[in-house]
């Protein structure tokens, strides 16, 4: 610590005006320092608690964490957190006159930490912080997440449409096609040997090569109602509606070369030629057999499942 | 004093090298066995017949408690513990229910001296 | 990479075997449920290696909640606890059970975890101190979620090993399998074993064949 005023009085200040209770006991367990914030939350004055031991003040913390922690603390020389969660209002501290009257503690976390002063004196200081304000705003927080995450349309990784966002298209262009009697095509494609690109590579790589997949295949659809999605993992799906199977194929050989072009390493692919690429599946319906939306996607994987068996890196067609 | 026989059972071979050490160095003349699991240690006893056993409680396969409570049916005079580091009220209640004792780990001279105090008696 | 005798690799797995007994006897204070921990097996890796081998026991997706301390004196260490994301939550519940409303849980479930990385870590390491006869300073608990290369890369990317403890968690009839690496210069490393060394010539160091 540095200081460039006379430290006693200045540290007795500070100790008294910070905003986390503060107690240390020596190595006996008798308190010798409480602040301010320990008499005005716990009602008991520090002229009541200095020499006594810390157990007969607080008898019910006996056989508890904070009994063991204050040990480690003075024997073991290591430091301890209680948290509230574990730990539920342990010691008898109120925010306000209020609360004490209702009885109501506050929620505190606590540390516990060795202090090792010259000379082989050990002494144990606690800290205990009011973290009330904390958890609210942690629930708050929580339960804005959860409320934003399911309106959400977007995945969260790569940015293009989520599974909820496909699940809504895929049902509204089914039913517009048969309406309308308009042909509707379905690709389901997904990265070769991922998993194997995963394990050699580490997770955090496999992320980075979906989203340069994804950014890559995502920006060819050309149509505002062609929508490319995150299907699920490593599987994408792309909604043309309006397009018959021929041009379907087309756009899915584009996207494999696509893929091929940004030659990114896969030194655990089993193909010849050790860089990323994608299968394609893909389903198409026509007014003369327009079907449900689950006959379409099981076509459509149906179609990926023969492009993996056939060899991987290419496109296939129901 | 007749030499006591006794029965180490625990997967550590450090642990049971440990206690044995802490047996030994008192009385030399007592029979010191080691066991490394529950079966080895049912197995043993038959034809030991030991005075002690010290059990691990936290062991692969058949675990201390249970070989114990078999150790017991099996020698209903011998002194039989069960060691551990993890005391809880339902370990202690468990080898109170089949009549062994308990004693904590990390094992220590005294903690051993206590252990074999009934058969010096 | 540091080889331990077999005698040294028992008298470790013995002692933080010990440690985490310890450990599962404060937590079963807590909860007031039976918890039992166990470590089967230790083992030393690098840190890529270590890193892999997380990678490929998760099944969900792959990130790891860790609970980090820094230990320094008779040896200097980081020290991580890891769970699979998806079970940290699983513990926390387990910890306090019904007693608290859900969306509560959620919100303070980190420093949850990282009060049950402080009572594991200081359990093993406090262990280990006190049967090797030497004394060790530890920090309060830094909480990290990510992928393991990530986690291990807490303590910086000089040269280390990593001395991994798998670690079998049983509370309320419920298995969790989690792990600690303790990441160690090579410095440390060598440090521990002499430590190891001693402590097995001073115990049993007539006895043995």
């Amino acid at each position: 610590m540095k200081s460039s005023v006379e430290s006693l009085p200045l540290l007795q200040g500070v100790i008294d005006c910070i905003d986390v209770g503060t107690l240390v006991l020596d190595a006996n367990e008798r308190v010798v320092l409480w602040n301010r914030w320990m008499d005005h939350h716990s009602g008991v004055l520090g002229a009541e608690t200095l020499e006594r031991s810390f157990f007969d003040l607080f008898p019910e913390q006996r056989g508890k964490r904070l009994e063991a922690a204050i040990g480690q603390a003075l024997r073991s020389n290591l430091p301890s957190l209680l948290s509230q969660t574990l730990n539920r209002w342990p010691l008898p501290l109120y925010a306000n006159k209020a609360a004490a009257e209702k009885g109501e503690r506050m929620q505190q976390q606590i540390t516990v930490t060795p202090l090792n002063l010259g000379n082989n004196e050990r002494y144990c200081l606690i800290q205990v912080s009011d973290v009330t304000a904390a958890v609210q705003r942690e629930n708050l927080l929580r339960e804005q997440a959860v409320a934003l995450r399911s309106q959400t349309l977007l995945d969260d990784l790569t940015g293009v449409a989520n599974r909820r966002h496909f699940d809504m298209a895929i049902d509204r262009e089914t039913r517009r096609a048969r309406r309308m009697g308009t042909p509707l095509s379905l690709m389901m494609l997904d990265i070769d040997y991922f998993k194997a690109y995963n394990d050699h590579y580490g997770h955090q790589q496999g992320d980075a090569c979906l989203e340069a997949v994804a950014s890559a295949l995502s920006t060819m659809q050309q149509r505002p109602a062609d929508l490319f999605a995150r299907y699920g993992g490593e599987e994408f799906a792309v909604i043309l509606p309006d397009t018959p199977a021929d041009a379907a194929v087309m756009m899915a050989n584009a996207m494999c070369r696509k893929v091929r072009d940004l030659r990114i390493p896969h030194q655990a692919s089993r193909s010849d030629e050790r860089i990323v690429t994608i299968s394609i599946g893909v389903a198409s319906s026509d007014s003369s057999n327009a079907g449900e939306v689950y006959e379409l996607i099981n076509a459509a994987d149906r179609a990926l499942y023969q492009a993996k068996a056939c060899g991987r890196n290419r496109v296939h067609s129901l | 004093m007749k030499p006591s026989t006794v029965l180490i059972v625990d997967d550590s071979r450090v642990s049971r090298l440990l206690t044995r050490q802490h047996i030994q160095v008192r009385h030399a003349d007592w029979v010191v066995e080691e066991a490394a699991n529950g079966d080895e240690a049912i197995a043993k006893a038959k034809g030991l017949q030991p005075d002690l056993v010290l059990l691990d409680v936290n062991m692969p396969g058949m675990n201390g408690v249970d070989a114990a409570a078999a150790l017991r049916a099996m020698l209903p005079n011998a002194h039989i513990s069960l060691l551990t580091a993890n005391v809880q009220a339902a370990t202690r209640q468990r080898a109170e229910e089949i009549g062994v004792g308990f004693m904590e780990k990390p094992i220590t001279a005294e903690r051993i001296a206590q252990l074999i105090a009934p058969l010096e008696a | 990479m540091v080889r331990l005798t077999e005698l040294e690799h028992d008298a470790l797995v013995e002692l933080f075997n010990i440690g985490v007994g310890q450990a599962a006897s404060a937590m079963s204070e807590i909860v007031n449920e039976t918890v039992t921990m166990s470590v089967p097996a230790i083992s030393f890796l690098t840190r890529a290696t270590a890193a892999k081998l997380l990678t490929s026991r998760s099944s969900g997706n792959g990130r790891l909640c860790g609970i980090s301390q820094h230990y320094s004196g008779a040896f200097d260490t980081e020290a991580i606890l890891m769970f699979p994301e998806e079970k940290s939550q699983e513990i926390v519940r387990l910890m306090v059970g019904e007693a608290m409303p859900l969306a509560e849980l959620s919100a303070m479930e980190q420093e949850a975890m990282s009060e049950i990385g402080n009572i594991l870590l200081n359990s093993c390491v406090g262990a280990l101190a006190n049967l090797l006869g030497h004394e060790l300073h530890g920090s309060l608990p830094d909480y990290h979620v990510g992928y393991s290369e990530e986690i291990l890369a807490q303590a910086g990317s000089a040269e280390t090993a990593v001395l991994m403890l798998h670690i079998e968690f049983v509370i309320e009839r419920q298995q969790i399998a989690g792990d600690v690496a303790f990441i160690m210069d090579m410095t440390a490393l060598h440090d521990l074993k002499q430590h190891v060394a001693d402590f097995l010539d001073r115990s049993i160091g007539g006895a043995q064949p």
